[in-house]
């Protein structure tokens, strides 16, 4: 028995009520060929997208594609519910975290089939197509590069006398710089930077550095016991020598931009993406800027990685895949288009477009390009696709030890141990 | 009544008070001091939020604001007529099996609606209703909001019974004894369900959420949701000036019909 | 059209003498009435309430088509799931606390804006402002600058010396904010509470004051006795909806739950399995333990209503 197609049972105890259907304000479904798409994003990504779709249909002289646009929040339970329901959209944009979820379910559908044909990828980054693949196929279009990367006030940075970090900081820096804006008190004691122990990109790119992936490409846990130890003891030591935000103070981000210790006025750097400065910035008074992540030594590099933060898919119920695949090749390959979109999801996959976007950008999108294009030494091989359970494991497993042990109620090593059982039990179950 | 009450009712309005005041403040000032200035408006202000926010999504606010009037407004008949019916059934009138329907009537209140949402989803689907308000609206009419029958029971239940018993000697039926008795003897209670009913369903925002896909038939609160992802580019000021737009319809509703609600009861004279 | 039928079904049976008829006669109208309930309780919420139940039994995760998996996810909840044991506590502590105070809160208030003062009606709006703002992205907000270290909570203490702690992310105390959120929140159940006094006959207050009974006699000899039905209600309601409370953690811990675990309602841990790792199998399971319990609660206070709640019939 499944429960993808309970149209009939559901019919039967509702015949009286289908009649009602007929006098539905419009026809629902309305086969009018034009493609739907679905995002998340504001309305500055829609007008974007948009317009892109509207260049679209006219040089195809085609209908426009319908455009649906959500929050963040609000559009995976929307999703999740048309996927259910069979009603998705032809196209859909999907997360790095959720693609093998949503791949290996076939709620999205490969392209492969359309290479060459519809689908023209030959000026496209090599890892960014990487990137999208699960099983070997590709999945998902890139939309856009991004690195992790400190977001800075550099603002603070002057009123505290500290110079900002270069490419070449480690975390040794990070005490010279605690104990300097310890010194200076500023802002009613703002901190160098803020707690990044429960944050997972920081944990990944520390693992890195010490060669290790955070998780296999077999979908395993990379640290071992000793590793995770390390982690939570050198965070402690920088909470307990004041460097970084107390528990408590840390605790207020849950994790939207208005909430972040920068926009909070509690430290001044924190762990971000390299496509999080504009809207940062938009919040905040002060010049903000990023630098690359601490390096675990001096010289030590690898950590870093060009990720796909966005994609393109089709669904999987899609009836007009190939008309889907068509956009999306003009989607990311047109030299007019690209100008269109900017650098609003991340930093262009074609050269060509790439190349033809770079000189129209605002000050804050060249310093992510330049910033993502230049990572250099700290640029290491693109890891695999995070399992099914990444995502519960960082915010019901990670994020909670780091709360725990931030207000005492366990010790790093204690904790180190509990999250490699934990995490292996959850990679386990969802495997 | 003294000045303490006053004076203790004053301070305690004024904590009532702070959000909104804040709320105004934020709406008032450039987006980079929402966050970190205080209460107070700052020098630069101005009400250029206002504008942009009006305007500033592919369909004005002015679609907004009626698509959610429509479908509030039509939600509070739904629910008076249907609700007001099956409430006065289980009142009053004696039948084989009222305290089972009852019982399974309030059984609907407690499961969380988050696990019914998508085996309804495909029902609406079936009846081809989704991309309509139909999903909104014509639940209410079927009485689907147990909370509201299980308000006018009590309500209904606390009207003197010598008041219908007398009426069916004189040969009454239960509809007239329905809408000459009942009905202008709760004024009270049908306000109330008037009040909550447009006000809930001018704040939700899950149900027009799944049920709506295009932005010419979004709500006013969908709208206010679509100003700012956490991920991208927002416009605070913009949703923070039509948050303080959106609560006004609500406010004048609850101040329009709270009169009634005091004014009910004089008019119809409960008498004994 | 259900209504005409109620109105014409009495005459006509009442021509008849048959036990059929007269069946009809006692029970017809009271269905009638229901049609439109009935037709949405079949219609409209009984298939997926059992659905849901099915899926409790599934591995359903949204995207494929489910598979039956037994008393599994029961199993699981009991034996192997500190984030339910978690939620659970959260959720019991809230209802304890919350339900209790907001009512006595809402039926004080109520009492005190019943009265013919000049500039009621302003107050009664005022007071239900805060109710009106429901679950906007604004009040999470506002929450952080009224109780975060240096908001204006302990701005107050300050004055009397005391340094406060950062309220709302200290797990210690984070809940109590979202439990005096929901007491803020007051609104309806005053507003219920109002239209409850505003029934209440004026002439039994005259009586009652011309055999020289003060004003608290009054209120514990007429007014509480024949509001009984409304406090009832009200109880049974907000404790169902403490049980369920969703938005107030889901806005102001953005769906964590965080700190530590110290807001994670019961709803809010069945969504995020739901939705965010794609359990609704497991989700599903969750809601009818929930339902269970709310319904022993339920069906344990009208047991005990008859011995308290007093209705006119």
């Amino acid at each position: 028995m499944t429960f993808r197609m309970p149209r009939r049972q559901f019919l039967m105890g509702t015949s009286a009520l289908a009649a009602a259907g007929a006098f539905g304000l419009r026809p629902a479904f309305a086969q009018d060929e034009a493609l739907r798409l679905i995002w998340w994003g504001g309305q500055a990504r829609a007008d974007r997208t948009l317009a892109v779709a509207d260049a679209y249909a006219a040089s195809t002289g085609t209908t426009p594609p319908e455009g649906e646009f959500l929050s963040w929040n609000d559009y995976w339970p929307k999703l999740a519910t048309q996927v259910a329901g069979g009603t998705a959209p032809d196209v859909l944009q999907m997360d790095y975290r959720f693609i093998v979820e949503y791949a290996t379910r076939n709620a999205i559908a490969p392209m492969d089939d359309y290479l060459g044909g519809v689908l023209n990828l030959d000026d496209f980054d090599e890892d960014q197509l990487e990137g999208g693949k699960v099983d070997g196929k590709l999945y998902g279009l890139s939309l856009g590069a991004n690195s992790v990367a400190m977001l800075v006030n550099t603002t603070a940075f002057e009123e505290a006398g500290v110079a900002v970090p270069d490419r070449d900081w480690t975390y040794d820096t990070m005490r010279e710089i605690g104990e300097a804006f310890k010194a200076a008190n500023i802002r009613g004691g703002m901190t160098g930077m803020s707690d990044g122990s429960g944050s997972e990109p920081m944990l990944d790119n520390w693992i890195r550095q010490r060669g290790k992936p955070l998780y296999t490409a077999e979908g395993k846990l990379g640290p071992n016991v000793d590793d995770m130890v390390e982690w939570f003891t050198m965070w402690n030591e920088f909470r307990d020598a004041g460097y970084i935000n107390s528990a408590e103070d840390q605790a207020l981000d849950t994790g939207a931009a208005e909430v972040s210790m920068v926009a909070l006025n509690k430290a001044a750097m924190i762990p971000s993406n390299s496509n999080q400065l504009v809207i940062h910035q938009s919040i905040n008074p002060d010049t903000l800027t990023i630098t690359s992540y601490p390096r675990i030594a001096a010289g030590v590099g690898g950590g870093h990685y060009r990720k796909p933060s966005q994609f393109w898919s089709i669904s999987g119920a899609s009836q007009n895949k190939e008309a889907a695949a068509a956009f999306l090749s003009y989607f990311v390959n047109d030299v007019e288009a690209g100008k269109v979109l900017g650098v609003e999801r991340g930093i262009p996959c074609s050269a060509a477009v790439r190349d033809a976007v770079a000189p129209t950008l605002s000050e804050q999108d060249q310093i992510a390009l330049n910033f993502v294009a230049n990572l250099g030494d700290l640029l290491g091989p693109l890891p695999a696709s995070p399992p099914n359970a990444a995502g519960e494991i960082d915010t019901s497993l990670l994020r909670v030890l780091s709360q725990e042990v931030g207000f005492g109620g366990r010790s790093a090593e204690d904790a180190g141990k509990f999250f490699v059982d934990e995490a292996t039990a959850i990679l386990n179950r969802a495997s | 009544m003294s000045i303490g009450a006053h004076v203790l009712l004053i301070g305690a309005s004024i904590i009532m008070l702070y959000p909104l005041l804040w709320l105004l403040s934020a709406s008032l000032k450039p987006q980079e001091q929402i966050f970190t200035s205080g209460i107070w408006p700052t020098i630069d202000w101005s009400i250029d939020s206002y504008f942009r926010g009006w305007n500033g999504l592919r369909t004005s606010f002015s679609v907004f604001f009626m698509n959610s009037f429509v479908i509030a407004v039509l939600s509070v008949v739904g629910n008076l007529i249907a609700c007001s019916m099956a409430a006065y059934a289980f009142a009053r009138l004696r039948f084989k099996g009222r305290n089972f329907w009852f019982a399974m009537m309030l059984g609907t209140l407690m499961l969380p609606s988050q696990v019914t949402l998508i085996p309804q989803y495909v029902l609406f689907r079936d009846l081809g209703w989704i991309n309509t308000i139909l999903p909104l609206v014509v639940p209410k009419f079927l009485a689907v909001d147990a909370f509201f029958i299980f308000l006018m029971v009590q309500f209904f239940r606390g009207i003197p019974r010598e008041l219908d018993e007398a009426a069916m000697m004189d040969g009454c039926s239960p509809w007239r004894i329905f809408y000459k008795i009942m009905l202008p003897l709760s004024m009270p209670v049908l306000v109330t369900v008037s009040i909550f009913t447009f006000i809930w369903t001018w704040d939700d925002f899950f149900a027009p959420l799944i049920y709506l896909n295009r932005m010419q038939d979004y709500t006013v609160m969908l709208g206010l949701r679509t100003f700012v992802d956490s991920t991208g580019e927002s416009d605070y000021g913009g949703l923070f000036a039509m948050s303080v737009l959106s609560i006004v319809p609500i406010f004048l509703f609850f101040l329009f019909f709270q009169r009634l609600l005091i004014e009910g009861i004089a008019t119809t004279g409960m008498k004994r | 059209m259900a209504v005409n039928a109620a109105e014409a079904a009495v005459p006509d049976a009442a021509s008849g003498n048959s036990i059929w008829s007269r069946a009809w006669q006692n029970h017809a109208p009271g269905y009638l009435f229901l049609l439109p309930w009935f037709i949405g309780f079949f219609g409209l919420t009984v298939g997926p309430i059992i659905t849901s139940f099915y899926l409790s039994f599934t591995d359903f995760d949204l995207l494929t088509p489910a598979e039956w998996v037994g008393v599994d996810n029961y199993v699981r909840m009991f034996t192997n799931d500190r984030s339910f044991a978690a939620s659970m506590r959260v959720t019991f502590f809230f209802v304890i606390f919350s339900v209790p105070l907001k009512l006595a809160f809402a039926l004080g208030v109520a009492v005190l804006l019943n009265r013919g003062m000049k500039g009621l009606p302003l107050y009664r709006a005022l007071f239900y402002l805060p109710s009106l703002l429901g679950a906007s992205v604004a009040i999470a907000i506002l929450w952080r600058q009224i109780f975060a270290r240096d908001g204006l909570v302990n701005d107050v203490l300050s004055i009397f010396g005391i340094v406060g702690p950062s309220w709302i992310s200290n797990p210690n105390y984070s809940l109590w904010t979202l439990i005096i959120l929901s007491i803020w929140q007051f609104g309806s159940p005053m507003i219920i509470f109002l239209a409850g006094l505003r029934q209440i006959p004026q002439d039994m207050y005259e009586a009652a004051s011309l055999d020289g009974a003060g004003k608290w006699r009054q209120f514990v000899k007429i007014t509480l006795p024949l509001l009984t039905p409304v406090v009832f209600f009200n109880a049974i309601i907000q404790t169902i909806e403490a049980f369920k409370s969703f938005t107030p953690a889901f806005i102001i811990s953005g769906g964590t739950g965080a700190p530590i675990n110290s807001t994670l309602f019961y709803t809010l841990y069945l969504y995020n399995e739901a939705f965010s790792f794609f359990r609704m199998g497991y989700a599903s399971a969750l809601a009818w333990f929930l339902l269970l319990l709310i319904a022993c609660f339920t069906a344990f206070s009208f047991l005990t209503s008859k011995y308290w709640v007093h209705y006119d019939d």
